[in-house]
């Protein structure tokens, strides 16, 4: 069956199956990847999938069940798992959306010209950005990693209260990772990656993007550590994103409820200091996180979960809102095989009115950090921060050296009151999670 | 997919001018359950279905997947893959005939209680004794979340080699996640047991045991100190201490990475690249283990690969692609987590051999330093050799002596310089289970080793 054809067939037989009530998510896709070493395709992925998930409720206990296979006899088979499912959960309180009409916003997420994409374009690019990386800098040893992609798809999203919403999607994108050395000590490497996406063929500049990736690999040869102490930090807006969204579920509603966010009892007092302003903005044409509606069908807006500091809202979705008696804020996310979670659409934290180079001169001696290394040392759920990191040691805003080896050690709702500025730039990245260039006063650092 | 089927895709790609062509047909059924706050918050279950399309042109590989097993649009696939080779045709080319179809994995897995007979009802008492258990040990255990989740998968792999091969891949995993708090403090600790095999694995886990060392390491961590970070001499526990292996040692020795040249062991084969008192292992055969593969995702049939002896390194760990590029024998490494990937040389139960050092002789030998009971996740950029975990628990020896419970430290290096500190070898090996993301997704592995000492290792603090 073709996948609209599967949802109105399993709509159809739930609705005829006695449940209160159900919601389908479904999706298919295809997506091409090519691969590149030494100026020859490595590999070329060219691949197509789809899949259906539904969530029924049968005297408020859900059942859940998915299959990839749309076949009448898998679908049905998919609906008598979830059926079955029925028997053993706990009961859940609540009522899934009722059709409403889609606000008349066009959030850009598709562009059909991508569909065109040929794999002759994805290799140029990737060519192009080989050569000029060899051709920048001597030290450049290799180019390990160097791609191009392009990948659309649709969701849709139904229910039995007559909710049947579709979006479309789409995206390109190419990257390198470059390897750099030192004559002096070429078993020191270092490596610089620099990835573009985005939803247009025209924004691929090779020559700037091959250029980051050597800088970014050539900037840390001969990296040492610092020593062991205190210092004041400028997380570089490369990482800024990465160490808030490791705790983006501390603002979950459902987190908060199971015990699982330190957040628990604080709505409304002071969590950060008054620069920090963080957004969930679902309906930004510039961002792939947005959205019109999310994965249980509520509709989505704006929402401000920190304002200048202070707790104002959590994310909630169909079940945490139940649970309080209180609205869903459209903020469910589920994909076919799973349960309904919840997601930011786009996180973004306001920037503030000050250059990097500024906050670079805050300290006399300060750590500029540009690279973090694996996140197994962070805790959404105690808050810990432990992490290795490089970087660059500041003297009176000038680059002493390029430092590596060394970790920091801090506690992120201890960071978030301490933050004295952002600045005004975010990263290049076409990313749903935006965070400009932070000063920190003060991070444990071991070296 | 029927033997007339499977020879027409295979020799069309043959036709199309490939050197290789390789059919993977998987259907896997997952069926979950997990509760928390003491209720059954997700039942579920599904099954994947689709097929992966290789050809191999050189060793550049195109590679494509579709949930459609008929015959025209999987030659299709194959048509608009060999679109991107200059050097592709359409000429009839040598005609394979399939061998019968073997069974692979019959005797590796032994599977006595089928978790789609027991249905999921049958988890749910396992899943309340767990919770039951966990909750307890203390009042300051404030959430537990427990879960069972099965995989049976069957595959069956053809190429143009004539080789046709079907095998039966049971996986099924207990976890528990403790929370404890105590005022605003809150930390979290996990253990998540899990085999080749059917339901009598649940049955027979001691599954009150993994939930009361869940609940009892997360207490301990609660109060415990912050350890200021700088060089000190390590014992890393056994069993998951093993991930350091894996991730920086283990990864930078796949062929995958190899053949970028991005590792700091290429080319070092027959040199001495640890303490000779370090051997490391990486095995496919061992019986009912949740990394164990009776063929690898190519077809191969696994082995048990000496990647380092003595501490010389003996050999890389390859697919037939890698095997090719950088010149050595396959084995049997290639894997995937679907038919959503194209393999490629991954670990499969990778541990470092027991030694002969006694844990008290170890802790003996260190004035001022970290004992790393537990370690967390952690990651490593092959290419580097840079790498960072952490440690869930973690304990200061003093003299010799274990103290305090520490918290917040980090571990960070690179693997091929932490290898030559390996200085102590323990007689308790252990290994446990986990799962590996790479470039073919995530695939199940087991990490080990008995407790080793680490003379020196940069631990993050403050």
């Amino acid at each position: 069956m073709q996948l609209e054809q599967a949802v109105e067939y399993i709509l159809k037989k739930t609705s005829q199956s006695g449940v209160d009530q159900a919601d389908v998510v479904a999706s298919e896709g295809k997506e091409t990847s090519l691969e590149m070493f030494e100026s020859r395709v490595k590999s070329l992925d060219i691949s197509s999938s789809r899949g259906l998930g539904i969530r029924l409720f049968k005297q408020n206990r859900p059942g859940f069940a998915f299959t990839e296979d749309l076949s009448e006899n898998s679908l049905n088979q998919m609906l008598k798992d979830a059926l079955a499912h029925t028997e053993i959960t706990d009961e859940v309180q609540l009522t899934l959306p009722a059709n409403e009409p889609l606000p008349a916003i066009d959030l850009k997420q598709h562009n059909p010209e991508l569909e065109q994409t040929g794999v002759d374009l994805l290799k140029k690019i990737s060519l192009e950005l080989e050569t000029k990386a060899k051709a920048i800098d001597e030290r450049v040893s290799n180019v390990p990693y160097l791609g191009a992609g392009f990948s659309s798809g649709r969701s849709i999203l139904a229910n039995t209260n007559g909710i049947f919403y579709s979006r479309n999607k789409s995206s390109i994108d190419a990257g390198l990772g470059v390897m750099a050395a030192t004559r002096k000590n070429p078993q020191a490497q270092k490596l610089g990656y620099y990835v573009k996406s985005g939803r247009s063929h025209d924004i691929f500049d090779t020559s700037q993007m091959a250029q980051t990736a050597v800088e970014r690999a050539t900037e840390l040869l001969s990296a040492r550590p610092v020593e062991s102490g205190k210092y004041p930090v400028v997380f570089s807006n490369r990482v800024a994103p990465m160490v808030f969204s490791l705790f983006s579920s501390v603002f979950y509603a459902d987190s908060v409820q199971k015990g699982m966010s330190r957040l628990k009892g604080r709505m409304g007092e002071q969590i950060g200091s008054e620069k920090v302003n963080l957004r969930c903005l679902p309906h930004r044409d510039d961002l792939p996180g947005s959205r019109l509606f999310d994965s249980e069908g509520v509709l989505t807006s704006d929402l401000d979960v920190i304002e200048n500091g202070r707790l104002n809202h959590f994310l909630y979705n169909l079940e945490a809102a139940a649970k309080e008696k209180v609205s869903s804020t459209g903020h469910g996310s589920r994909g076919y095989s799973g349960k309904a979670s919840t997601g930011f659409h786009n996180m973004v934290v306001d920037t503030g009115s000050l250059k990097l180079d500024e906050l670079l001169k805050a300290y006399d001696r300060m750590l500029y950090i540009v690279k973090l290394e694996g996140a197994s040392g962070c805790s959404a759920v105690s808050g810990e921060i432990s992490i290795g990191a490089q970087g660059f040691l500041m003297e009176s805003a000038e680059k002493v050296h390029a430092v590596d080896g060394i970790t920091l050690s801090t506690n992120f709702f201890d960071l978030l009151p301490a933050i004295e500025a952002f600045s005004d730039e975010y990263s290049d990245s076409f990313s749903s999670v935006k965070v400009p260039d932070f000063l920190v006063p003060e991070i444990y650092v071991a070296g | 997919m029927n033997q007339t089927t499977l020879e027409s895709v295979i020799n069309h790609g043959l036709g199309l001018g490939a050197r290789f062509v390789e059919i993977f047909e998987e259907k896997t059924r997952t069926a979950a359950v997990a509760m928390r706050d003491k209720k059954t918050e997700t039942a579920t279950a599904g099954t994947s279905y689709g097929i992966g399309l290789r050809m191999l042109f050189g060793d550049d590989v195109v590679y494509g997947y579709t949930g459609i097993n008929e015959k025209e649009h999987l030659i299709d696939i194959l048509n608009q893959l060999a679109a991107s080779r200059s050097e592709a045709h359409s000429q009839p080319g040598r005609i394979v005939v399939m061998a019968d179809k073997k069974n692979a994995g019959d005797r590796l897995f032994t599977f006595s209680s089928d978790p789609r007979d027991n249905g999921q009802q049958k988890k749910i008492e396992f899943l309340k004794r767990a919770d039951r258990a966990a909750r307890e040990i203390s009042e300051k255990i404030a959430q537990v979340g427990v879960s069972v989740t099965d995989h049976i998968s069957e595959i069956e792999i053809a190429n143009s080699e004539g080789l046709w091969v079907y095998d039966f891949r049971p996986r099924i995993r207990f976890s528990v996640n403790a929370t404890a708090e105590d005022g605003s403090e809150r930390f979290t600790a996990h253990e998540a047991p899990g085999a080749g095999r059917g339901f009598e694995f649940i049955e027979n886990l001691d599954i009150e045991r993994y939930a009361v060392t869940a609940s009892e390491r997360a207490l301990r961590m609660l109060t415990a100190e912050y350890i200021e970070g700088r060089k000190m001499p390590v014992i890393m526990g056994n069993g998951f201490g093993g991930v350091i292996f894996h991730e920086a040692c283990g990864h930078p020795l796949e062929t995958e990475a190899i053949s970028r040249k991005a590792s700091p062991f290429v080319g070092k084969l027959g040199e001495q690249i640890a303490n000779p008192k370090v051997t490391a292992i990486d095995d496919g055969t061992i019986e009912n283990s949740w990394g164990s593969i009776a063929v690898d995702d190519e077809g191969h049939p696994t082995q048990k690969t000496v990647l380092i002896e003595n501490g010389v390194l003996k050999s890389y760990l390859s697919d037939r692609v890698g095997a090719r590029k950088v010149q050595v024998p396959r084995t049997g490494s290639g894997r995937r987590e679907s038919y959503k990937y194209a393999p490629v040389a991954r670990m499969r139960n990778t541990y470092i051999d027991a030694g002969t050092d006694k844990v008290e002789e170890m802790l003996g030998s260190v004035e001022d330093g970290l004992y790393a009971v537990k370690m967390g996740g952690g990651s490593v950029n092959p290419a580097t050799g840079e790498f960072n975990f952490a440690v869930e628990e973690g304990y200061r020896i003093k003299n010799g002596k274990i103290g305090a419970a520490l918290r917040g430290a980090t571990l960070i290096g690179k693997g091929h310089e932490i290898i030559k500190e390996i200085s102590m070898v323990g007689d308790d090996l252990e290994i446990t289970a986990g799962m590996c993301g790479a470039s073919s997704g995530m695939v199940p592995v087991t990490v080990g080793q008995p407790t080793i000492k680490v003379d020196s290792i940069l631990v993050g603090g403050r």
